[in-house]
Protein backbone atom coordinates (compact mmCIF):
# COMPACT_ATOMS: atom_id res chain seq x y z
CA UNK A 1 0.00 0.00 0.00
CA UNK A 2 1.17 3.52 -0.49
CA UNK A 3 1.54 5.98 1.78
CA UNK A 4 -1.63 8.28 0.76
CA UNK A 5 -3.85 4.78 0.55
CA UNK A 6 -2.67 4.02 4.14
CA UNK A 7 -3.19 7.74 5.50
CA UNK A 8 -6.55 8.15 3.56
CA UNK A 9 -7.51 5.20 5.15
CA UNK A 10 -5.78 5.02 8.56
CA UNK A 11 -5.12 8.58 9.01
CA UNK A 12 -7.34 9.33 11.88
CA UNK A 13 -6.41 6.13 13.59
CA UNK A 14 -2.52 7.43 13.26
CA UNK A 15 -3.87 10.64 14.71
CA UNK A 16 -5.13 8.67 17.43
CA UNK A 17 -2.05 6.15 18.36
CA UNK A 18 -0.21 10.11 17.62
CA UNK A 19 -1.63 11.30 20.20
CA UNK A 20 -2.16 8.24 22.80
CA UNK A 21 2.24 8.14 22.60
CA UNK A 22 2.32 11.86 23.02
CA UNK A 23 -0.44 11.20 26.22
CA UNK A 24 1.83 8.33 27.78
CA UNK A 25 5.02 10.24 26.90
CA UNK A 26 4.19 13.07 29.18
CA UNK A 27 2.46 11.61 31.49
CA UNK A 28 5.30 8.75 32.12
CA UNK A 29 8.00 11.65 32.03
CA UNK A 30 6.26 13.84 34.78
CA UNK A 31 5.90 10.78 36.90
CA UNK A 32 9.78 9.64 36.00
CA UNK A 33 10.90 13.09 36.54
CA UNK A 34 8.83 13.22 39.74
CA UNK A 35 10.07 10.19 41.10
CA UNK A 36 13.90 10.71 39.71
CA UNK A 37 13.91 13.82 41.93
CA UNK A 38 12.91 12.24 44.79
CA UNK A 39 15.13 9.45 44.65
CA UNK A 40 17.83 11.76 44.18
CA UNK A 41 17.18 13.24 47.03
CA UNK A 42 16.83 10.15 49.01
CA UNK A 43 20.23 8.94 47.70
CA UNK A 44 21.81 11.90 49.23
CA UNK A 45 20.33 12.26 52.56
CA UNK A 46 21.88 12.12 55.87
CA UNK A 47 20.11 8.92 56.34
CA UNK A 48 22.23 5.88 55.13
CA UNK A 49 19.65 3.26 55.31
CA UNK A 50 17.34 5.53 52.96
CA UNK A 51 20.91 6.25 50.77
CA UNK A 52 20.53 2.73 50.44
CA UNK A 53 17.62 2.16 49.49
CA UNK A 54 17.82 5.01 46.96
CA UNK A 55 20.35 2.95 45.01
CA UNK A 56 19.27 -0.15 45.34
CA UNK A 57 15.97 1.32 43.71
CA UNK A 58 18.06 2.46 40.59
CA UNK A 59 19.97 -0.40 40.60
CA UNK A 60 16.77 -2.70 40.15
CA UNK A 61 14.87 -0.16 37.24
CA UNK A 62 17.76 0.62 35.32
CA UNK A 63 18.68 -2.74 34.73
CA UNK A 64 15.69 -4.29 34.58
CA UNK A 65 14.23 -4.48 30.37
CA UNK A 66 10.91 -2.43 29.99
CA UNK A 67 8.91 -5.37 28.11
CA UNK A 68 10.44 -7.52 31.84
CA UNK A 69 8.82 -5.38 33.85
CA UNK A 70 5.50 -4.84 32.04
CA UNK A 71 4.71 -8.76 32.16
CA UNK A 72 5.24 -8.90 35.73
CA UNK A 73 3.01 -5.86 36.37
CA UNK A 74 0.13 -7.57 33.83
CA UNK A 75 0.37 -10.91 34.93
CA UNK A 76 2.26 -11.52 38.25
CA UNK A 77 1.07 -8.42 40.13
CA UNK A 78 -2.69 -9.50 39.65
CA UNK A 79 -1.70 -12.82 41.81
CA UNK A 80 -0.99 -10.00 44.95
CA UNK A 81 -4.15 -8.38 44.46
CA UNK A 82 -2.81 -5.62 42.42
CA UNK A 83 -4.88 -5.85 39.20
CA UNK A 84 -4.46 -2.45 36.73
CA UNK A 85 -5.90 -1.30 33.66
CA UNK A 86 -3.36 -2.32 30.90
CA UNK A 87 -3.30 1.39 30.04
CA UNK A 88 -1.73 1.57 34.54
CA UNK A 89 0.68 -0.98 33.33
CA UNK A 90 2.21 0.77 30.75
CA UNK A 91 2.36 3.80 32.25
CA UNK A 92 3.89 2.50 35.28
CA UNK A 93 6.66 0.62 33.31
CA UNK A 94 7.51 3.62 31.30
CA UNK A 95 7.91 5.94 33.90
CA UNK A 96 10.02 3.22 36.30
CA UNK A 97 12.66 3.12 34.42
CA UNK A 98 12.98 6.50 33.16
CA UNK A 99 13.00 7.56 36.72
CA UNK A 100 16.53 5.36 37.54
CA UNK A 101 18.01 7.28 34.38
CA UNK A 102 16.62 10.39 35.54
CA UNK A 103 18.29 10.16 38.91
CA UNK A 104 21.67 9.07 37.27
CA UNK A 105 21.94 12.27 34.91
CA UNK A 106 20.70 14.17 38.48
CA UNK A 107 23.34 13.03 40.20
CA UNK A 108 25.73 13.38 37.48
CA UNK A 109 25.07 16.98 37.37
CA UNK A 110 25.31 17.45 41.12
CA UNK A 111 28.84 16.27 40.82
CA UNK A 112 29.45 19.35 39.15
CA UNK A 113 28.43 21.41 42.21
CA UNK A 114 31.75 22.94 43.70
CA UNK A 115 32.46 21.55 46.79
CA UNK A 116 33.04 25.21 48.26
CA UNK A 117 29.55 26.54 47.50
CA UNK A 118 28.00 23.77 49.04
CA UNK A 119 30.19 24.70 52.83
CA UNK A 120 28.99 28.19 51.72
CA UNK A 121 26.01 26.83 52.22
CA UNK A 122 26.40 25.31 55.01
CA UNK A 123 28.10 28.53 56.74
CA UNK A 124 25.23 30.70 56.15
CA UNK A 125 23.26 27.85 58.25
CA UNK A 126 21.50 25.66 56.18
CA UNK A 127 19.92 22.73 56.84
CA UNK A 128 20.00 19.60 54.30
CA UNK A 129 16.35 20.57 52.90
CA UNK A 130 17.70 24.24 52.44
CA UNK A 131 21.12 23.11 50.93
CA UNK A 132 18.89 20.60 48.86
CA UNK A 133 16.53 23.46 47.71
CA UNK A 134 18.34 26.49 47.32
CA UNK A 135 22.01 25.02 45.66
CA UNK A 136 21.81 21.06 44.94
CA UNK A 137 18.59 20.58 43.02
CA UNK A 138 18.90 23.81 40.68
CA UNK A 139 22.47 23.55 39.69
CA UNK A 140 21.93 19.72 39.43
CA UNK A 141 19.08 20.23 37.32
CA UNK A 142 20.59 23.50 35.24
CA UNK A 143 22.87 21.47 34.59
CA UNK A 144 21.18 17.93 33.17
CA UNK A 145 18.67 19.69 30.81
CA UNK A 146 20.03 18.05 27.48
CA UNK A 147 20.59 14.54 29.29
CA UNK A 148 16.84 14.92 30.45
CA UNK A 149 16.38 16.10 27.37
CA UNK A 150 17.21 13.07 25.74
CA UNK A 151 15.73 11.00 28.80
CA UNK A 152 12.81 12.95 27.34
CA UNK A 153 12.91 10.85 24.24
CA UNK A 154 13.66 7.79 25.89
CA UNK A 155 10.98 7.88 27.42
CA UNK A 156 8.59 8.34 23.83
CA UNK A 157 10.01 5.68 22.80
CA UNK A 158 9.87 3.10 25.99
CA UNK A 159 6.09 3.82 25.45
CA UNK A 160 6.09 1.34 22.48
CA UNK A 161 5.86 -1.45 25.02
CA UNK A 162 2.17 -0.17 24.54
CA UNK A 163 1.75 -2.43 21.86
CA UNK A 164 2.15 -5.52 23.66
CA UNK A 165 -0.76 -5.52 25.50
CA UNK A 166 -3.97 -4.90 24.34
CA UNK A 167 -5.08 -1.33 25.13
CA UNK A 168 -8.20 0.28 24.24
CA UNK A 169 -6.40 3.04 22.21
CA UNK A 170 -3.24 1.76 20.35
CA UNK A 171 -0.10 3.77 20.23
CA UNK A 172 2.09 4.39 17.19
CA UNK A 173 3.99 1.20 17.14
CA UNK A 174 0.55 -0.80 18.37
CA UNK A 175 -1.27 0.93 15.10
CA UNK A 176 1.35 -0.56 12.82
CA UNK A 177 0.56 -4.16 14.04
CA UNK A 178 -3.39 -3.12 14.01
CA UNK A 179 -3.07 -2.10 10.04
CA UNK A 180 -0.58 -5.06 9.08
CA UNK A 181 -3.51 -7.45 11.29
CA UNK A 182 -6.13 -5.85 8.34
CA UNK A 183 -4.67 -5.13 5.75
CA UNK A 184 -1.15 -5.47 4.05
CA UNK A 185 0.39 -2.11 5.11
CA UNK A 186 3.96 -3.76 4.99
CA UNK A 187 6.95 -0.94 5.62
CA UNK A 188 5.29 1.99 4.47
CA UNK A 189 2.87 1.55 7.56
CA UNK A 190 5.88 1.03 10.13
CA UNK A 191 7.74 3.86 7.91
CA UNK A 192 4.34 6.27 8.89
CA UNK A 193 5.19 5.53 12.46
CA UNK A 194 8.96 6.47 12.33
CA UNK A 195 8.31 9.60 10.98
CA UNK A 196 5.58 10.43 13.41
CA UNK A 197 8.14 9.09 16.15
CA UNK A 198 11.44 11.23 14.52
CA UNK A 199 9.01 14.45 14.45
CA UNK A 200 8.45 14.33 18.08
CA UNK A 201 12.02 13.88 18.89
CA UNK A 202 12.92 16.55 16.75
CA UNK A 203 10.75 19.18 18.65
CA UNK A 204 11.77 17.70 21.85
CA UNK A 205 15.28 17.79 21.07
CA UNK A 206 14.96 21.74 19.80
CA UNK A 207 12.85 22.47 22.74
CA UNK A 208 15.26 21.26 25.37
CA UNK A 209 18.66 23.07 23.43
CA UNK A 210 16.38 26.20 23.47
CA UNK A 211 15.74 25.60 27.58
CA UNK A 212 19.31 24.27 28.05
CA UNK A 213 20.65 27.85 26.32
CA UNK A 214 18.42 29.37 28.75
CA UNK A 215 19.09 28.25 32.16
CA UNK A 216 22.97 27.08 31.84
CA UNK A 217 25.21 28.28 34.49
CA UNK A 218 27.90 30.89 33.71
CA UNK A 219 30.91 29.60 35.76
CA UNK B 1 23.48 23.79 82.19
CA UNK B 2 24.54 23.25 85.62
CA UNK B 3 26.11 26.95 86.04
CA UNK B 4 23.54 29.28 84.49
CA UNK B 5 23.86 32.23 86.86
CA UNK B 6 27.51 32.25 86.93
CA UNK B 7 27.41 31.57 82.93
CA UNK B 8 25.40 34.89 83.52
CA UNK B 9 27.28 37.22 85.79
CA UNK B 10 30.47 35.90 83.80
CA UNK B 11 28.83 36.92 79.95
CA UNK B 12 30.68 39.77 79.34
CA UNK B 13 34.13 37.57 79.87
CA UNK B 14 32.90 34.94 77.73
CA UNK B 15 34.92 34.50 74.44
CA UNK B 16 32.96 34.62 71.45
CA UNK B 17 35.38 31.79 69.94
CA UNK B 18 37.21 29.27 72.41
CA UNK B 19 39.31 26.32 71.10
CA UNK B 20 40.84 24.02 73.93
CA UNK B 21 43.17 21.61 73.41
CA UNK B 22 41.89 21.24 69.66
CA UNK B 23 43.52 18.08 68.24
CA UNK B 24 42.99 17.06 64.29
CA UNK B 25 44.29 14.49 62.25
CA UNK B 26 43.85 13.60 58.43
CA UNK B 27 44.43 10.18 58.56
CA UNK B 28 48.42 9.65 59.08
CA UNK B 29 49.12 13.49 59.22
CA UNK B 30 48.53 15.10 62.73
CA UNK B 31 47.15 19.01 61.51
CA UNK B 32 46.81 20.17 64.54
CA UNK B 33 48.57 19.21 67.54
CA UNK B 34 46.78 20.65 70.81
CA UNK B 35 45.58 24.10 69.92
CA UNK B 36 43.90 26.20 72.14
CA UNK B 37 42.77 29.64 71.24
CA UNK B 38 39.96 31.62 72.32
CA UNK B 39 38.88 35.04 70.50
CA UNK B 40 36.83 37.95 72.68
CA UNK B 41 33.84 40.12 71.52
CA UNK B 42 35.16 42.75 69.42
CA UNK B 43 38.45 41.65 68.52
CA UNK B 44 40.59 40.53 65.43
CA UNK B 45 42.54 37.74 65.60
CA UNK B 46 45.03 36.92 62.41
CA UNK B 47 46.57 33.84 61.97
CA UNK B 48 49.92 33.55 59.90
CA UNK B 49 52.42 31.25 59.17
CA UNK B 50 53.98 29.26 56.54
CA UNK B 51 51.78 26.70 54.28
CA UNK B 52 50.80 23.64 55.98
CA UNK B 53 50.88 25.02 59.27
CA UNK B 54 47.28 24.04 59.59
CA UNK B 55 45.96 27.70 59.75
CA UNK B 56 43.01 26.76 57.34
CA UNK B 57 42.10 23.97 59.21
CA UNK B 58 42.21 25.72 62.55
CA UNK B 59 39.84 28.22 61.10
CA UNK B 60 37.47 25.89 59.78
CA UNK B 61 37.13 23.82 62.79
CA UNK B 62 35.31 26.95 64.17
CA UNK B 63 32.00 26.07 62.27
CA UNK B 64 32.59 22.64 62.23
CA UNK B 65 33.46 22.39 58.44
CA UNK B 66 36.17 20.12 59.72
CA UNK B 67 35.56 18.08 62.79
CA UNK B 68 37.97 18.00 65.72
CA UNK B 69 39.32 14.26 66.92
CA UNK B 70 40.10 15.38 70.46
CA UNK B 71 39.40 18.68 72.47
CA UNK B 72 36.25 20.84 71.98
CA UNK B 73 35.30 24.03 69.80
CA UNK B 74 32.58 26.61 71.99
CA UNK B 75 31.39 29.15 70.82
CA UNK B 76 30.02 31.61 73.06
CA UNK B 77 30.58 28.89 75.41
CA UNK B 78 28.51 25.93 74.66
CA UNK B 79 29.96 23.24 72.84
CA UNK B 80 29.63 23.22 69.40
CA UNK B 81 27.03 20.12 68.47
CA UNK B 82 26.17 17.17 66.09
CA UNK B 83 25.59 17.76 62.70
CA UNK B 84 22.17 18.73 61.96
CA UNK B 85 19.40 21.44 63.14
CA UNK B 86 21.64 23.04 65.76
CA UNK B 87 24.98 23.13 64.66
CA UNK B 88 22.84 24.74 61.29
CA UNK B 89 21.76 27.74 63.51
CA UNK B 90 25.33 27.91 65.23
CA UNK B 91 26.80 28.47 62.00
CA UNK B 92 24.43 30.52 61.04
CA UNK B 93 25.63 33.08 63.52
CA UNK B 94 29.66 32.63 62.44
CA UNK B 95 30.26 34.24 58.92
CA UNK B 96 32.53 32.66 56.15
CA UNK B 97 34.87 33.89 53.85
CA UNK B 98 36.30 31.40 51.97
CA UNK B 99 39.57 31.77 49.62
CA UNK B 100 37.64 31.09 46.37
CA UNK B 101 34.71 33.37 47.51
CA UNK B 102 32.24 30.73 46.47
CA UNK B 103 29.51 32.81 45.46
CA UNK B 104 26.25 30.28 44.46
CA UNK B 105 26.80 30.35 40.75
CA UNK B 106 23.49 30.23 39.40
CA UNK B 107 22.15 32.91 41.83
CA UNK B 108 22.39 36.96 40.92
CA UNK B 109 24.41 38.85 43.62
CA UNK B 110 21.50 39.97 45.44
CA UNK B 111 19.72 36.50 45.81
CA UNK B 112 22.97 35.71 47.28
CA UNK B 113 22.91 37.92 50.13
CA UNK B 114 19.35 37.22 50.59
CA UNK B 115 19.31 33.53 50.61
CA UNK B 116 20.24 33.35 54.01
CA UNK B 117 18.14 35.72 54.97
CA UNK B 118 14.59 34.65 53.56
CA UNK B 119 15.42 30.97 54.19
CA UNK B 120 17.35 30.83 57.26
CA UNK B 121 16.44 33.40 59.28
CA UNK B 122 12.49 33.92 57.56
CA UNK B 123 13.13 37.21 56.57
CA UNK B 124 10.86 38.96 54.51
CA UNK B 125 11.97 39.20 50.87
CA UNK B 126 11.02 42.92 51.22
CA UNK B 127 13.00 43.52 53.82
CA UNK B 128 16.16 40.90 52.63
CA UNK B 129 15.81 42.82 49.73
CA UNK B 130 16.82 46.12 50.99
CA UNK B 131 19.28 45.42 53.58
CA UNK B 132 21.00 43.61 50.65
CA UNK B 133 21.09 46.37 48.34
CA UNK B 134 21.95 48.33 51.38
CA UNK B 135 25.35 45.76 52.02
CA UNK B 136 26.40 45.72 48.83
CA UNK B 137 26.50 49.67 48.45
CA UNK B 138 28.40 49.18 51.87
CA UNK B 139 30.98 47.09 49.80
CA UNK B 140 30.43 48.95 46.83
CA UNK B 141 29.07 46.32 44.48
CA UNK B 142 25.55 48.02 44.05
CA UNK B 143 25.34 48.36 40.24
CA UNK B 144 26.36 44.42 40.30
CA UNK B 145 22.60 43.36 41.85
CA UNK B 146 21.71 41.65 38.87
CA UNK B 147 24.60 39.63 37.56
CA UNK B 148 25.61 36.17 38.37
CA UNK B 149 28.88 35.38 40.23
CA UNK B 150 30.81 34.82 37.21
CA UNK B 151 30.18 38.41 35.15
CA UNK B 152 32.38 39.77 38.50
CA UNK B 153 36.04 40.48 39.24
CA UNK B 154 37.52 38.50 41.85
CA UNK B 155 37.63 41.21 44.20
CA UNK B 156 34.28 42.43 43.44
CA UNK B 157 33.20 38.62 44.07
CA UNK B 158 35.19 38.77 47.71
CA UNK B 159 33.38 41.45 48.53
CA UNK B 160 29.94 40.07 47.64
CA UNK B 161 30.89 36.89 49.96
CA UNK B 162 31.79 39.32 52.74
CA UNK B 163 28.23 41.34 52.06
CA UNK B 164 26.76 37.85 51.81
CA UNK B 165 27.74 37.41 55.86
CA UNK B 166 27.45 40.58 56.72
CA UNK B 167 23.86 39.77 55.84
CA UNK B 168 23.42 37.32 58.68
CA UNK B 169 24.80 39.94 61.48
CA UNK B 170 26.76 37.11 62.30
CA UNK B 171 28.58 37.28 66.29
CA UNK B 172 31.73 36.78 64.01
CA UNK B 173 33.25 36.22 60.68
CA UNK B 174 36.13 33.98 60.00
CA UNK B 175 38.27 34.47 56.93
CA UNK B 176 39.98 31.72 55.18
CA UNK B 177 42.62 33.39 53.17
CA UNK B 178 40.84 35.55 51.60
CA UNK B 179 42.90 37.61 49.44
CA UNK B 180 45.06 34.44 48.40
CA UNK B 181 43.21 33.77 45.06
CA UNK B 182 42.94 37.23 44.14
CA UNK B 183 45.22 39.45 41.45
CA UNK B 184 47.37 41.92 42.97
CA UNK B 185 45.56 44.78 41.97
CA UNK B 186 42.24 43.57 43.60
CA UNK B 187 43.87 42.44 47.12
CA UNK B 188 43.35 46.42 48.40
CA UNK B 189 39.68 46.77 47.54
CA UNK B 190 38.75 43.46 49.43
CA UNK B 191 41.61 44.67 52.65
CA UNK B 192 39.87 47.87 52.40
CA UNK B 193 36.33 46.19 53.43
CA UNK B 194 38.03 44.15 56.32
CA UNK B 195 39.87 47.19 57.59
CA UNK B 196 36.14 48.62 57.78
CA UNK B 197 34.44 45.72 59.28
CA UNK B 198 37.39 45.82 62.39
CA UNK B 199 37.26 49.41 62.34
CA UNK B 200 33.56 48.46 63.60
CA UNK B 201 34.37 46.38 66.36
CA UNK B 202 33.63 43.31 64.53
CA UNK B 203 34.74 39.94 65.88
CA UNK B 204 36.89 38.41 62.96
CA UNK B 205 39.41 35.26 63.10
CA UNK B 206 41.33 36.12 59.77
CA UNK B 207 43.79 33.65 57.96
CA UNK B 208 46.40 35.35 55.62
CA UNK B 209 49.95 36.24 54.31
CA UNK B 210 48.75 40.43 54.10
CA UNK B 211 51.52 41.16 56.66
CA UNK B 212 50.86 44.82 56.60
CA UNK B 213 47.10 43.94 57.04
CA UNK B 214 47.86 42.11 59.82
CA UNK B 215 49.73 44.74 61.46
CA UNK B 216 47.80 47.50 60.96
CA UNK B 217 44.30 46.07 61.54
CA UNK B 218 45.02 42.88 64.22
CA UNK B 219 44.42 43.12 68.09
CA UNK B 220 46.35 39.76 68.28
CA UNK B 221 48.58 37.73 65.74
CA UNK B 222 48.85 33.85 65.96
CA UNK B 223 51.71 32.43 64.46
CA UNK B 224 51.43 28.67 63.62
CA UNK B 225 53.62 26.15 62.43
CA UNK B 226 53.20 22.55 62.09
CA UNK B 227 49.79 22.67 63.49
CA UNK B 228 51.16 24.04 66.75
CA UNK B 229 50.41 27.89 68.25
CA UNK B 230 53.82 28.69 68.41
CA UNK B 231 53.21 32.68 69.30
CA UNK B 232 50.30 34.57 70.41
CA UNK B 233 51.41 38.27 70.86
CA UNK B 234 50.43 41.95 69.80
CA UNK B 235 51.46 43.07 65.96
CA UNK B 236 54.01 45.60 67.54
CA UNK B 237 55.56 42.90 69.46
CA UNK B 238 55.41 39.99 67.32
CA UNK B 239 56.73 41.61 63.90
CA UNK B 240 59.41 43.81 65.71
CA UNK B 241 60.63 41.27 68.64
CA UNK B 242 59.48 37.82 67.61
CA UNK B 243 60.62 35.31 70.26
CA UNK B 244 61.03 32.40 68.67
CA UNK B 245 63.39 31.11 65.84
CA UNK B 246 60.67 29.73 63.68
CA UNK B 247 58.69 32.79 63.01
CA UNK B 248 61.75 35.30 62.92
CA UNK B 249 63.10 33.14 59.42
CA UNK B 250 59.46 33.49 58.50
CA UNK B 251 59.33 37.03 58.51
CA UNK B 252 62.86 37.49 56.92
CA UNK B 253 61.95 35.22 54.26
CA UNK B 254 58.88 37.47 53.40
CA UNK B 255 60.93 40.50 53.42
CA UNK B 256 63.32 39.42 51.45
CA UNK B 257 60.05 38.79 48.81
CA UNK B 258 58.36 42.34 49.16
Amino acid sequence: MSVGTLLSQYGDKYLLALLTTWRLTFFAFLIAFAVGVVITVVRICPIRPLRLFGDFYVQIFRNIPGAALLILLVYAFPYIGMLWSYYTCVLIACSLIPSAFCSEYLMAGMNTIQVGQIEAARSLGMTFFQLVKNLVLPQALRTSVLQLTNLLVGTMLTTALASQVPMSSTDLTGIVSYINTHAVGGITAFAISAVLYCATALVIGCVGSWIDKKVRILR
Amino acid sequence: MQNEKTTVIQAQETPVIELKHVKKYFGDLYVLKDVSLSVKKGEVVVIIGPSGSGKSTLCRTINRLETVDEGEVLIEGKPLPQEGKQLARVRSQIGMVFQSYNLFSHKTILDNVTVGPTDVLHKSKKEARQEALELLKRVGVEDQADKVPAQLSGGQQQRVAIARSLAMHPKAILFDEPTSALDPELIGEVLAVMSELARENMTMVVVTHEMNFARKVADRIIFMDEGRILEENTPEEFFDHPKTQRAKDFLNSIQHHE
